[in-house]
């Protein structure tokens, strides 16, 4: 076994055990790397490759090749688990990202409860099961598969504003609904797991403190990611759990999942974090406004100083933009590399 | 006993603070069949509720689920006080077109800021999410609307805010209107650059920010 494979040394990371140097990735999903400068120069581009399983494999191989991130990331997206849920979506163009078009159910008591063996074999699921297949071939590079959270599906598949109410106010349908979200999502999980992914990583944007408050964060985000999470272990597959938003009204609760590592949003202080909880393995969490908009030079010296501090996994913060040149990522990812 | 005015004004604020969209609806009722004035009522009681549910939602005790339910709880009150309302005390209503720009559909921020301009007593023309620019521009020459804002919450999306505000100078129409901008990647330098009125942070700073614009 090479130990400096970008996969061991990934897993040795999530595994608590030590490593030659950080690993430097960027999951997919709402981390979705396939930025314009490498579509164009490569030529696998989107919106096509969102369903297609060759050109989603080829895509995610430009990416890390093009990009220097340790890992391939699946899906570009956030909108599979929705769209097979019965969500309208429109698929976006090359620099935007899918979105949901309308959300299929006015109310949580409306939600209609279907078979979920057989949602696994409809929308895009096969497609990034396929290209998580064909990039699994590849040997030492990790394949992530990413999902979108139970508490952003939910309220991807249920009109937002009224599913936020109803956390509330129908919490009977609510928590029927996030439950049969998060069993949706474990068995998509489980696909993915078989197909090929190496790791799960999972956001869930709707589930910060900011949006949800802390009690609604506890009584809903927390119980059902840990479902998910505790379902995907089973498999025995590592996990990562995306935060976003600056958590101090949530933290608390950090400790109380079951990720293997958190990655958070650019405000949060993740030394301050670690202190606080030494058990925790982080990752982040390097501003995406900051490498969109700033040179190679400057990215290279603020990711110096982020290798520096006890972060376990370098990472963006956040969704990128598509938008970001590739030379700003080449600058972050080399940075960390020639670390030690 | 017969309950006092201001008793019934408190009722229906704490109405809407506690979420009670059922008491809000009933004490409205019984304001209206006490003979109260409607107008007030929507003033000093629902929208006073609805104040310090904001307040509650700057100190972080409440978040956005209850100010969603207590902005159900204002709106029944509302349903059942409007009709009573003597038209002349609205006449004078000015008029804010608000969406979320064309490629976004990110709209949280933007119903908070259209509830809370609304509770602030302005009339609020939602043209939702994924807006494109011209549709800005023709609904607020449609509406003879005072305000323009803008809301994103992606950098992708930004440029479409400048695009809103040049359709208005190629129509020779810019001084109509007050345009204002919002959402988390966008800032006050940003406004600046591209020529927009005013950027807040917040919605209950876009609440302040258009009182002050429209002075």
């Amino acid at each position: 076994m090479d130990l400096s494979s970008p996969k061991e040394r990934l897993f040795r990371t999530l595994d608590k055990k030590s490593t030659d140097r950080k690993a430097v990735i960027c999951p997919g999903g709402m981390m979705n790397a396939a930025v314009v400068d490498v579509m164009t120069k490569c030529g696998h581009i989107l919106p096509a490759a969102h369903s297609d399983a060759d050109l989603m494999a080829e895509l995610a191989r430009d990416v890390s090749k093009e990009t220097g991130f340790e890992n391939f990331g699946l899906p570009f997206c956030m909108t599979v688990e929705a769209e097979v849920l019965g969500s309208e979506i429109d698929m976006g163009t090359l620099e935007c990202e899918p979105k949901i078009k309308k959300e299929v159910y006015p109310h949580t008591a409306e939600v209609e409860y279907r078979d979920i063996k057989k949602m696994l074999r409809q929308g895009r699921i096969e497609t990034i099961t396929n290209a998580a297949y064909s990039l699994s071939k590849d040997g030492d590079i990790p394949v992530i598969g990413s999902l979108t959270g139970p508490i952003s599906t939910s309220d991807s598949i249920v009109d937002p504003m009224t599913f936020l109410k109803e956390l509330r106010k129908d919490k009977e349908n609510a928590h029927k609904v996030v439950d049969y979200v998060t069993d949706f999502l474990i068995e998509y999980a489980k696909q993915l797991i078989e197909g090929g992914a190496d790791i799960i990583s999972i956001a869930d944007p709707t589930a910060t403190g900011e949006i949800l408050g802390p009690r609604m964060f506890g009584e809903y985000a927390v119980l059902y990611l840990n479902k998910l999470i505790d379902a995907i272990h089973e498999t025995g597959t590592r996990v990562i759990l995306h935060i976003c938003g600056n958590m101090k009204s949530v933290d608390n609760y950090i400790p109380k999942m079951h990720m293997d590592a958190i990655s958070t949003d650019a405000m949060v202080n993740l030394v301050k974090l670690k202190s606080k909880y030494p058990e925790l393995t982080t990752m982040g969490n390097l501003s995406t406004f900051f490498l969109q908009t700033h040179d190679a030079d400057s990215v290279a010296t603020v990711t110096e100083r982020l290798v520096a501090k006890d972060i376990d996994i370098i990472a963006p913060a956040c969704g990128l933009s598509t938008t970001s040149p590739i030379a700003n990522l080449q600058a972050f990812t080399s940075t960390v590399k020639e670390s030690r | 006993m017969a309950k006092t005015k201001e008793e019934y004004l408190e009722e229906l604020s704490n109405a809407v603070v506690e979420m009670e969209e059922d008491d809000a609806a009933e004490i409205a009722r019984e304001y209206i069949d006490e003979g109260h004035d409607a107008y007030e009522g929507i003033s000093y009681g629902l929208v006073d509720g609805m104040n310090k549910a904001g307040e509650l939602f700057e100190e972080e005790e409440y978040f956005i689920p209850e100010l969603l339910a207590c902005s159900d709880a204002m709106n029944r009150g509302i349903e059942v006080l409007s009709p009573h309302i003597e038209r002349q005390e609205i006449k004078d209503e000015k008029i804010i077109v608000i969406g979320v720009v064309q490629g976004d559909t990110h709209d949280i921020g933007k119903n908070l800021v259209a509830l809370l301009e609304e509770v602030a007593g302005y009339k609020i023309v939602d043209l939702g999410k994924d807006v494109p620019p011209r549709a800005f521009v023709d609904k607020a020459e449609e509406v003879g609307a005072d305000i323009i804002a803008l809301s994103t919450l992606m950098t992708t999306t930004m440029p479409r805010m400048k695009e809103v505000i040049d359709i208005l100078k190629e129509d020779n129409i810019r001084d109509k209107y007050k345009v204002i901008i919002g959402g988390a990647p966008v800032s006050p330098k940003f406004a600046d650059d591209i020529g927009a009125d005013g950027y807040s942070a917040n919605a209950n700073g876009a609440v302040r920010l258009v009182q002050e614009l429209l002075g």
